[in-house]
């Protein structure tokens, strides 16, 4: 339970950010201008296999909603916290191992992913977009923000400034958005282009967040991001370890 | 309590702590003296576990800073230079992270405690956002203090602060010492160094470069100054070993002099040719 503290502080500071007006509606702005502009425009023209498009893109909405609140809440929270405010310090110097605090901020950062998600969800529920919330569907789910909470505590302690954590968005957060079969299947791309797509992790969300069971497909998904996850988990914690100001 | 060996840290080229050796006893209050940049809070960092130190080493209780990190964590208390507080946290929850980070038993009745004794209680639930320079230092001891560590470091604790609330917060040290604490401090306020101080290490340029209790150290240079001005108008001063020498030397000037007693900045000028307080 040494993790507590550490999450017990980022639920206090994100309880306080719901009650600010706006917040909700801010963080439900990306994804929903995607839903209507992708959704409602684009979509009408586009085919996808065994169902509606609305139906495939809210999964992808989802998968990458999780991603992005989940890495961001802990990427720039822990950059903030470490140049800036330097509350870090107090981790540090506290009697603590550094995979407890590591797991601290990755529980904070899939609540607030999690949290991206439901409202995604919901809107997805009252759209009558034809997607069903299986076990797969919920485990995928919290795999995701798991995964990107991981990297996100690795991003935040890497990062110098609070600048670099938005390079590292535009450098791998965003092309995954873009690429990883949010929008659109996979194999309307090039072959080349798809094997290099088949290394991203949320690729790997995108599959598996679609499927109504476990095949081979989903199993190789579950171990890539399972795989993925703990690489950062054990970077992140080392990071943590070597802290030195 | 705490031993230092050899200690270095260098930041690329530049040296910020220089082969720094010295030991602090239990129950004492050391104080780490010199101007800005002189390597003060780099010798904190690295006894609190925020640096590690590029060269020597230093232990504090018998653990080793960089090999056992956790038991060097379990034993100190840090109130740093910066405002580390959470400001969008209240008072009150930010001594109870704290204390769980710390697995501090009697929490809420250690927090009502220290929150008292630093006149903060009545304020516990408020943003400290809304608390002032001098309450946000006095909650930053509170903090340090409340798991009762064997050695409480303080970096610059009173920069910044008006007279009334230095004196405060010495009280608190002193209260700290009481409790069987042992406790560091750096400063560059020269008043400071000799009020709390048992003994003072003097650091310039990373490097120690006097050691004793403050009566010693200005035994060491002269226990008065005369003051006099030259015929250009430039301010001369003398060390003199006692009262008579001065005297001797008033009479014999046969100019406008003022006589005082010496203090830990006229130890730093004899020794580096400079100022401390700038």
């Amino acid at each position: 339970m040494n993790w507590y503290p550490i999450f017990l502080r980022e639920m206090i500071q994100f309880k306080k950010k719901l009650f600010r007006l706006g917040y909700i509606f801010t963080s439900m702005m990306v994804p929903l201008l995607y839903l209507l502009a992708f959704g409602l425009g684009l979509g009408r023209s586009i085919q996808v296999p065994g169902g509606t498009y609305l139906g495939f893109l809210l999964p992808g909405l989802v998968a990458m909603s999780s991603m992005n609140n989940s890495y961001n809440w802990v990427a720039s929270g822990l950059n903030l916290n470490r140049v800036y405010f330097k509350t870090f310090q107090v981790l540090i110097q506290a009697p603590i191992a550094p995979t407890s605090i590591m797991a601290g901020y990755v529980l904070a950062g899939m609540v607030r992913g999690l949290f991206a998600s439901i409202m995604i969800i919901l809107v997805g529920l009252a759209a009558r977009a034809g997607f069903y919330l299986t076990p797969l569907f919920v485990f995928t789910l919290l795999l995701n923000c798991f995964l990107f909470a991981n990297m996100g505590v690795l991003i935040g302690m890497i990062t110098k400034t609070h600048e670099d954590t938005s390079t590292y968005a535009n450098f791998f957060i965003l092309p995954m958005v873009f690429f990883s079969g949010t929008f659109f299947p996979i194999d309307r791309m090039p072959s080349v282009l798809q094997a290099v797509v088949l290394c991203l992790p949320l690729t790997h969300t995108n599959i598996l967040i679609r499927k109504t069971a476990l095949d081979a497909q989903g199993i190789t998904a579950v171990l890539v991001m399972l795989g993925y996850a703990l690489l950062f988990f054990i970077l992140g914690s080392r990071k943590i370890k070597n802290y030195s100001e | 309590m705490i031993e230092l060996e050899h200690l270095t840290k260098e930041y690329g080229k530049i040296r910020a702590i220089d082969d720094l050796s010295f030991q602090i006893g239990a129950n004492e209050i050391f104080g780490l003296l010199g101007p800005n940049g002189a390597g003060k809070s780099t010798t904190i960092k690295i006894l609190t576990t925020l640096v590690k130190p590029s060269a020597g080493r230093a232990a504090l209780d018998g653990f080793d800073v960089v090999r056992d990190p956790l038991e060097v964590k379990k034993r100190i208390g840090v109130v740093p230079q910066e405002n580390n507080l959470d400001r969008e946290l209240s008072a009150f929850d930010n001594l109870r992270i704290y204390g769980l980070l710390h697995h501090l038993p009697d929490l809420e009745q250690k927090i009502e405690e220290q929150l008292r004794s630093v006149g903060l209680w009545e304020r516990r639930r408020d943003n400290i956002q809304t608390f002032s320079g001098g309450m946000q230092r006095r909650l930053l001891i509170a903090r340090a203090a409340l798991g009762g560590p064997r050695v409480l470091f303080l970096d610059e604790p009173t920069i910044g602060l008006d007279p009334q609330v230095r004196r405060e917060i010495w009280n608190m040290i002193r209260r700290l010492r009481a409790q069987g604490g042992t406790v560091l401090l750096t400063t560059h306020y020269i008043e400071e160094a000799e009020a709390l101080s048992d003994r003072v290490g003097i650091l310039s340029r990373g490097k120690l470069i006097a050691l004793d209790t403050p009566a010693n150290l200005k035994k060491m240079v002269g226990e008065y100054v005369v003051e006099y001005l030259d015929g250009e108008g430039n301010q001369l001063t003398r060390m003199c070993a006692s009262r008579e020498d001065a005297e001797c030397f008033l009479q014999e000037a046969g100019i406008e002099v003022r006589r005082r007693r010496s203090n830990l900045e006229d130890v730093f000028v004899k020794l580096t040719g400079q100022r401390i307080e700038k």
